[in-house]
């Protein structure tokens, strides 16, 4: 089937696209819980 | 209703302001005439290619200088701390935008008049037979360029990076505008010149629908 | 955690029938044969794209009305959300133009529109990293949505009328192609998972953005005290 290789080329691209924004999401997720850690404890160290 | 006479008197005060020094006017004239001729040496300007090429090169001059003539709209009130003093002159603040576009829409004109000759004589396009359909697309074109120009004069004001932010913002809104404008005008620069009036009133509803979002939200502009 | 998971789950058995659907339910083309299937990818995200881009807008006005932090935090998700949907048309655009055209780009009505629509919304985020006080951020940014989203239609249109005069490859078949009726089935069924999955995607951004305005607050707090 001709094209075939172009077709699952557009897929692959698509889903890669969606899940890098996805992983983007989670990475930046884990970074704000660790600098809300680091407040919580700076928090608690003055009190 | 206070809105009209407030907005005039604002803009005989912004009209005053430019004509004392005139800045902006020359360095915008200038800033085109040199785009002018950089844009000459992007093809060979004979007579058809110019009809071609001419109107969209035209009107990419005059965004290009309109997003740096914008940026003191608002920059200016900001920096000598006269926003708030001017929002308490008026009742209606959308009295301030009313002004503050009127005058960028005049001074547009008027550079892009001064220049009409000018690229006349060097592309060799014929512009004085239409001259007054010329000069509807223009006013047409510069008052959309003007209303979306100066609100988000009024956003990048507020913002960092703002002297590449206000292209940054207005360019993709205006491109609408390019593309209208530049059609209306190259069926004017024809050797059968013609009035596309689905351009014209397609610029007219653009003008429309942007002041009236301004006129709905402007004063979200202004808030301190 | 583990309704997330099961959400997720849906959402790829969802998307996976309809890959199935594109390349096995949907009948060949005449035209194109097996490439044309790429549509069903291409004109789903593009749907998708200015579903979030609404999404986007009514929360922008919302804002702008009510002035609830909840209202920028749906507001920037449909934001970043639909410009990872338009950043997929993009791609899938020249993935699909090469084979049948031999070129990468063609400046097609839609192609064209869709890279101003993703210039717009590209433009939208940038402005938010550019404005640091949360307020004034929420408040600027949103009207700025509301304009680019009123501009939408505008775009869409000039671009239609008057970039489209010279005879030029349509990435999509020109207007006299229409679709089998399978076809138009699996396409909005194509259309329902990428909904799925933008709701996924909505969902997690919203709470990163939630999570975000709540550790500037209480670092607003801190500064204060």
């Amino acid at each position: 089937m001709k094209n075939l290789d172009s077709v699952f080329a557009a897929y692959m691209a698509a889903w890669a696209i969606f899940f890098v924004y996805y992983v983007t999401i989670a990475r930046r997720a884990a970074a704000l819980r660790q600098d809300i850690e680091r407040l919580k404890n700076s928090v608690t160290r003055g009190k | 209703m206070s809105l009209l006479p407030n907005a005039a008197v604002l803009l005989g005060k912004e009209l005053r302001t430019e004509f004392r020094s005139r800045e902006l006017l020359t360095t915008t004239v200038v800033f085109i005439l040199i785009v002018l001729v950089l844009f000459s040496f992007t093809f060979t300007p004979t007579s058809d290619e110019s009809r071609r090429f001419g109107p969209g090169l035209l009107w990419l001059a005059f965004l290009f200088a309109a997003s740096l003539m914008l940026q003191p709209c608002f920059l200016r009130e900001q920096q000598n701390d006269t926003l708030s003093a001017l929002r308490l002159s008026v009742s209606d603040p959308f009295a301030i935008f009313l002004a503050k576009l009127a005058a960028n829409t005049l001074f547009l004109l008027l550079t892009e008049l001064l220049l009409l000759p000018f690229f006349a004589l060097m592309y060799n396009v014929p512009v004085v037979p239409v001259l007054h359909w010329i000069i509807m697309v223009l006013f047409l074109g510069s008052l959309g360029i003007s209303i979306v120009g100066t609100a988000l004069s009024a956003i990048s004001a507020q913002a960092r990076m703002r002297e590449l932010l206000l292209p940054l913002l207005m360019l993709p809104l205006l491109t609408p505008v390019l593309a209208a404008s530049m059609e209306v005008t190259k069926g004017l620069f024809d050797r059968a010149p013609f009035v596309q009036w689905k351009g014209v009133g397609f610029l007219a509803v653009f003008d429309l629908v942007f002041l009236t979002a301004l006129w709905l939200f402007g004063e979200y502009l202004l808030e301190e | 955690m583990g309704k997330n998971i099961v959400a997720a789950v849906c959402v790829f058995v969802l998307l996976g029938a309809a890959a199935y659907a594109s390349f096995f339910i949907a009948p060949t083309d005449a035209k194109q044969g097996l490439i044309y299937r790429i549509l069903f990818l291409h004109v789903a995200s593009a749907w998708t794209g200015l579903t979030a881009f609404f999404i986007c807008f009514v929360a922008n006005l919302l804002y702008v009305w009510r002035r609830q932090p909840r209202w920028d935090w749906l507001g920037v998700s449909g934001g970043e959300v639909g410009l990872a949907f338009t950043t997929v048309v993009l791609v899938t655009g020249p993935i699909w133009a090469h084979p049948v055209w031999g070129i990468w780009w063609t400046w097609d009505a839609r192609l064209t529109s869709t890279f101003v629509l993703w210039l717009l919304y590209a433009s939208y985020l940038l402005l938010r990293t550019l404005i640091e006080e949360p307020d004034r951020r929420a408040l600027l940014s949103a009207l700025f949505g509301i304009f680019a989203f009123l501009d939408v239609p505008l775009v869409f249109g000039s671009i239609r009328w008057w970039r489209t005069q010279h005879p030029q490859p349509v990435v999509m078949g020109g207007p006299g192609s229409g679709l089998d009726p399978t076809m138009y089935k699996v396409l909005f069924f194509s259309w329902f998972a990428m909904l799925a999955l933008m709701t996924l995607l909505l969902r997690q951004r919203y709470r990163l953005e939630a999570m975000r305005g709540e550790f500037e607050t209480a670092q607003q707090e801190m500064e204060t005290a």
